[in-house]
C-alpha cells in the first residue's frame, strides 16, 4: 500500500512537473530536463505496469530501466553546466577541462572494475554498470558544484532548483549505491526505504522552483568588468606581495 | 570495505557543496554583479588598513611594555597587555576580512574574462592559503603570548628563515656541477 502510494505520488509529480513546464514555457528554456523527466514519467508506468501484470519479469526490467534512468539523468548534469555558465567563459572553460579529466579517470576506474568483476549474471552486471555510472555522474557533479561556489556563480531560482534537486538525488544514491553493494550490509536496505521519499521530496524541489518561469541573473555591463584575466591576476598578486611587505614591515622591531 | 569510504565521502561531499550553493544563493541581495570598481574599492580598503603605519607599528612596540612594567602596578600591566593584544586581533582580523573580499572579487572578476590561466589561479590560490595559514598562526601567537611575545617569536622565525635560505644558496653556488655528473 505505502509502495504503491510512493509511486503514485512520483506519477503524479512527475506529470505536474511536466506540465508547469509547458504551461510556464520552461520546456524550451531546459529542454534536456524535461526529456528526462518524461522519460522517467515512463519508465515509472511501464514498471508499475510490470509490477502489477509480469511480476517475474520486474527485477530483470527494473534494473535494465534504472541504467536507462541513469544515462538519461546526464542530461542534466548537461543542463546545469549550460545554464549556469552562459555569462561566465573563463569558468565554462575550466569546467571543461575538469569535467573531462574526471570523465575519463573515474571512467578508466569504473571500466577496470567492471572487467574484473566477470559476467555473472545480465542483471547483476546492468546493476553494476548502472552504480558505476552514477559514481561518475556525481564525480561530475561535485567538480561542478565546487566550481559554483568558488566562483561565486549567480543563479536564477528555477535553475538553483533544478541544480539543488538532483544533487540530493545523486548525492542520497551515490550513498546507497556504495552500501547495497556491500555484501552482508544491513544498513543499505534501511537507506534503500529512503530513497523513493528523497525521490519525491527531490520532485517537490523541482514541481517549486519550476512552477513558474522566474528571471536569471543578468550579466555585468561590458564596460564595468574586465575581460583580460592577465591584467587582473597580476594587479591581485601584486596587492598580495604589497600586503606580504607591509606586514612584515610592521612585525619588524 | 576500503573502496565504500571515498563513495561515501563523494556522495556526503555533493550534499555539502548544494547546501553551499543555497546558502550562496540566499545571500544572493548582498552579492550583486561584480565590477572592476568594486575591485578597485577593496584594493584601496586594504591599503587602509596600513594608512596609519606608524599606529599600527606602535601596537607592536615594546618600548611601551617596558615603560609600563617599570611605572604601572601589576592591575595596569594587564589592562595594558589585554588592550594591545585586543587591538592586535582586531587589526589582523581586519586585514583578513579585507583580504578575503579582494580574493572574493577576484574570483566573480576572473569568472567573467576570456583567457584563465589555470596556473596563475593555482600560484594566487597556493598564496593565498599561505597568507591565510601565516595570519591564523600569528592570531594563536598573539592570543596565547600577546603582541610583544608573538612579535618576538615572528621576528626570530623571519631571521632564521632568512638565515637558511642564504646558507642553502651559498652552498649552491659552491656546489661543482663537473663532480655531480
Amino acid at each position: 500500500m505505502g509502495t504503491n502510494l510512493i509511486w503514485w505520488s512520483a506519477i503524479a509529480l512527475e506529470t505536474v512537473v511536466l506540465c508547469r513546464g509547458v504551461k510556464a514555457a520552461l520546456l524550451r528554456k531546459y529542454p534536456l530536463f524535461y526529456a528526462y523527466v518524461a522519460s522517467v514519467l515512463l519508465i515509472e508506468l511501464l514498471r508499475f505496469s510490470s509490477y502489477e501484470f509480469a511480476s517475474d519479469f520486474y527485477q530483470a526490467f527494473y534494473w535494465h530501466t534504472e541504467l536507462v534512468t541513469i544515462v538519461t539523468s546526464y542530461a542534466i548534469v548537461f543542463e546545469i553546466f549550460r545554464g549556469s555558465l552562459r555569462h561566465n567563459p573563463a569558468v565554462a572553460r575550466l569546467a571543461q577541462t575538469l569535467l573531462l579529466v574526471v570523465f575519463v579517470l573515474t571512467g578508466t576506474y569504473v571500466a577496470s572494475d567492471l572487467l574484473h568483476g566477470g559476467f555473472v549474471s545480465l542483471p547483476r552486471v546492468t546493476a553494476e554498470l548502472g552504480r558505476d555510472l552514477r559514481y561518475v555522474e556525481g564525480a561530475l557533479l561535485l567538480v561542478m558544484l565546487w566550481l559554483f561556489g568558488r566562483y561565486r556563480i549567480s543563479f536564477g531560482r528555477n535553475l538553483l532548483g533544478l541544480a539543488i534537486g538532483y544533487s540530493l538525488l545523486v548525492g542520497l544514491d551515490v550513498i546507497n549505491l556504495a552500501f547495497l553493494f556491500l555484501p552482508g550490509n544491513e544498513f543499505s536496505i534501511g537507506l534503500r526505504k529512503s530513497l523513493p521519499i528523497t525521490y519525491l521530496i527531490t520532485l517537490i524541489i523541482w514541481c517549486a522552483s519550476l512552477w513558474s518561469s522566474q528571471p536569471e541573473p543578468l550579466p555585468p555591463a561590458e564596460s564595468t568588468i574586465d575581460r583580460d584575466y592577465a591584467f587582473l591576476a597580476a594587479k591581485t598578486r601584486a596587492a598580495l606581495a604589497h600586503l606580504s611587505t607591509r606586514v612584515e614591515r610592521t612585525l619588524r622591531p | 570495505m576500503s573502496g565504500l569510504i571515498p563513495i561515501v565521502l563523494l556522495g556526503t561531499l555533493i550534499l555539502i557543496f548544494s547546501g553551499r550553493l543555497l546558502v550562496q544563493w540566499s545571500r544572493r541581495s548582498h552579492a550583486q554583479v561584480v565590477t572592476i570598481e568594486d575591485y578597485s574599492q577593496a584594493r584601496a580598503a586594504l591599503d587602509s588598513v596600513f594608512a596609519e603605519t606608524a599606529a599600527i607599528k606602535r601596537i607592536f612596540a615594546s618600548e611601551d611594555m617596558e615603560f609600563i612594567s617599570q611605572a604601572g602596578t601589576g592591575d595596569v600591566q594587564r589592562f595594558f597587555l589585554k588592550e594591545r593584544k585586543r587591538l592586535a586581533m582586531q587589526w589582523v582580523r581586519m586585514t583578513q576580512k579585507q583580504v578575503a573580499h579582494l580574493m572574493d572579487l577576484h574570483l566573480r572578476l576572473a569568472s567573467y574574462t576570456y583567457e584563465p590561466s589555470p596556473r596563475s589561479e593555482v600560484k594566487l590560490t597556493v598564496n593565498y592559503l599561505c597568507f591565510v595559514l601565516a595570519s591564523n598562526g600569528l592570531m594563536i601567537l598573539l592570543w596565547l603570548f600577546g603582541p610583544f611575545e608573538a612579535v618576538r617569536i615572528v621576528a626570530y622565525t623571519v631571521r632564521v628563515a632568512e638565515y637558511f635560505c642564504s646558507v642553502f644558496s651559498l652552498r649552491l653556488e659552491k656546489i661543482d656541477p663537473v663532480k655531480l655528473s
